[in-house]
């Protein structure tokens, strides 16, 4: 048992070594941090302009944007490049099992997605003098959000073994999420079908708990939903990038 | 002796490709073991599935003791690869990089700056430790890439053509620090198409084509085998368009071009010896020198492998990575 614990804490400590190296080497960067600032911002404009918006809408869903392409954007470039250089090849030599190694990759995605999107949440409340109700339960779901799509970035990028492969169904997935995830339009009004939709995708949990934070409406059992959702979108998609992986390595 | 590593019936199957074939073979603790062979022959194949980075399709390895199907992440605490292509972040300077190597090792935190300092010193690398790998030469980044592997000091290490692509001094430096490796004690073993290479190296050799080991021994005994048969080594004046006549005399087997010379593979070398002045005559040529050689392990080769050796010279294509049935 104890030498059990123990290598779970090895692994759990190299998984946090990958997770730096990367947030060194891919994640916070200048581009990066800019392209995940504006980005958020830069849809949200072009879709919103000249149209009536409400603020309690507009900042959980330009947090949960921030945290949606700052956690997963970089996250589905990074691992299709270290397979084409084979930089992957040194992590998968090394003595750690191939869920540590995603892990590693999801915690750095997860770490840079928290940072960005915590700070997006400052700039944008404090240049609207928004109100936020509940700090902390805005917090965890900033968290919660970054982890998920963290977790999804890893996951979709996990079949491929270069950039070009990889870029057009992770920016395909991602903004039909905006779309659909009530981020610009309300999940209640979309048709029905489109609302069946909604209620499989990630985002549309992590803006409802954003807004749930925001305005201070906390509806428990809602609120439960979208915790539970969200922590189970992550394990799904840990799981998935696993197999995925395991499959297309041997 | 102990045994350091095992491989039994070992075979992976890609979905166009059987990479490797069945093989078989063990290497002692201590040992400089050679796998020798053509590109595209199932070299880097083994290697990658005896190192974890792919699974057998069938068979079975031990590597240091462990079984590599179901303890893979123990034997790869024991275990130094390197790749091919250096596989070292660009990105990163030279001493961030053994630190990585050395965090995912598990070397204690006291030891891995003074584990880095000595292998950088070692591998003549110290003055540009703070430097971005992506800036550094092919041979730098090679024996970078050597150190990242013995950061933990492994009793074993795996090295994928080592040498290929480098200049002769960078050639020279990395078979010099290999060899003194091994004197320290360390298991290596070698993949490489350089028949020169694992003659001056390796204890014992393996030779495999197409999949499949064709002969496994030690370099002496390999030749010894083939002593039956004779090579002559001969450079005419004038030299064009003399391969096809040579290989049309009686006796002769084989024929190579290795610069200005022609290596003949004869059953008999004083018949056709007499041959060779005849046809020099027939052809007003003037022979420039003429000589019976000792078979060396490229004959050894040859004869076992029915290849030419200049098979062996070409140099490898860039991999792409990964993809399915890419086999080296």
């Amino acid at each position: 048992m104890e030498a059990l614990v123990k290598a779970w804490i090895q692994s759990i400590i190299k998984a946090v070594y990958i997770a730096k190296k990367d947030a060194k080497i891919y994640f916070f960067k200048w581009p990066n941090i800019t392209f995940g600032l504006l980005l958020p911002a830069i849809i949200y404009l072009a879709f919103s302009v000249g149209r009536p918006t409400e603020i309690s809408l507009t900042i959980p869903g330009l947090v949960a944007m921030a945290a949606l392409f700052g956690a997963g954007a970089i996250q589905s470039v990074a691992l299709p490049l270290e397979r084409a250089t084979g930089t992957f090849d040194r992590l998968l030599a090394a003595p750690v099992s191939l869920a540590t190694i995603i892990v590693g990759k999801a915690l750095g995605g997860f770490f840079f997605g928290m940072v960005l999107s915590m700070a997006y949440s400052l700039i944008v409340i404090r240049l609207s003098g928004a109100t936020l109700t509940y700090p902390f339960l805005f917090a965890f779901g900033v968290i919660l959000s970054s982890f998920v799509f963290s977790a999804l970035g890893v996951c979709i990028s996990a079949p491929f073994r270069d950039i070009p492969e990889a870029m057009p169904p992770a920016t395909l997935l991602r903004v039909s999420m905006v779309f659909l995830g009530g981020v610009l339009i309300p999940v209640a009004t979309l048709p029905n079908f489109l609302q069946l939709i909604a209620y499989l995708l990630p985002l549309t949990y992590a803006v409802d708990m954003l807004h749930q934070a925001m305005t201070g409406q906390i509806i428990t059992q809602s609120f439960l939903v979208d915790t539970a959702a969200l922590v189970v979108f992550s394990v799904f998609f840990f799981a998935a990038a696993v197999l995925i992986l395991e499959r297309t390595l041997h | 002796m102990e045994v350091v590593i095992k491989a039994h019936d070992l075979t992976k199957r890609y979905p166009n490709i059987l990479a490797v074939d069945h093989v078989h073979f063990e290497v002692y603790q201590g040992e400089f073991f050679g796998l020798l062979g053509p590109n595209g022959a199932g070299k880097t194949t083994t290697i990658r599935m005896l190192t974890g980075q792919t699974k057998p399709t069938l068979g079975m390895a031990v590597v240091a003791s462990f079984d590599i199907t179901h303890q893979l992440t123990k034997a790869k605490e024991h275990v130094g690869v390197v790749p091919e292509v250096s596989n070292l972040y660009d990105e990163m300077s030279a001493w961030d990089n053994l630190i990585f190597a050395a965090q995912l090792y598990g070397v204690p935190r006291n030891e891995r700056d003074k584990r880095a300092k000595e292998l950088l010193e070692l591998f003549g690398l110290y003055e540009r430790r703070r430097d971005r790998v992506g800036n550094f030469s092919r041979g730098m980044k090679r024996r970078l890439t050597i150190a990242a592997a013995l950061i933990h000091k492994p009793d074993i290490l795996f090295l994928d053509e080592p040498t290929t692509g480098l200049d002769v001094q960078s050639s020279r430096m990395i078979r010099n620090l290999l060899k003194e490796l091994n004197k320290s004690g360390a298991s290596i073993f070698l993949t490489t198409h350089y028949i020169e290479e694992a003659d001056q190296l390796c204890q014992r050799v393996a030779i495999i084509n197409q999949g499949k080991i064709v002969a496994v021994d030690n370099p002496e005994k390999l030749k010894a085998a083939i002593e039956e048969r004779h090579v002559i080594e001969i450079s005419f004046s004038p030299s064009e368009d003399l391969e096809d006549k040579l290989r049309g005399l009686n006796n002769v087997s084989n024929v190579s071009r290795v610069g200005d010379k022609f290596r003949l593979y004869v059953e008999e070398a004083s018949e056709v010896v007499t041959l060779l002045i005849d046809l020099a005559r027939e052809n007003n040529l003037r022979i420039i020198s003429i000589n019976t050689l000792k078979p060396s392990l490229e004959d050894a080769f040859v004869k076992i492998t029915g290849l030419s050796p200049e098979v062996m010279a070409s140099e490898k294509e860039p991999v792409k990575r990964e993809k399915s049935g890419s086999v080296g």
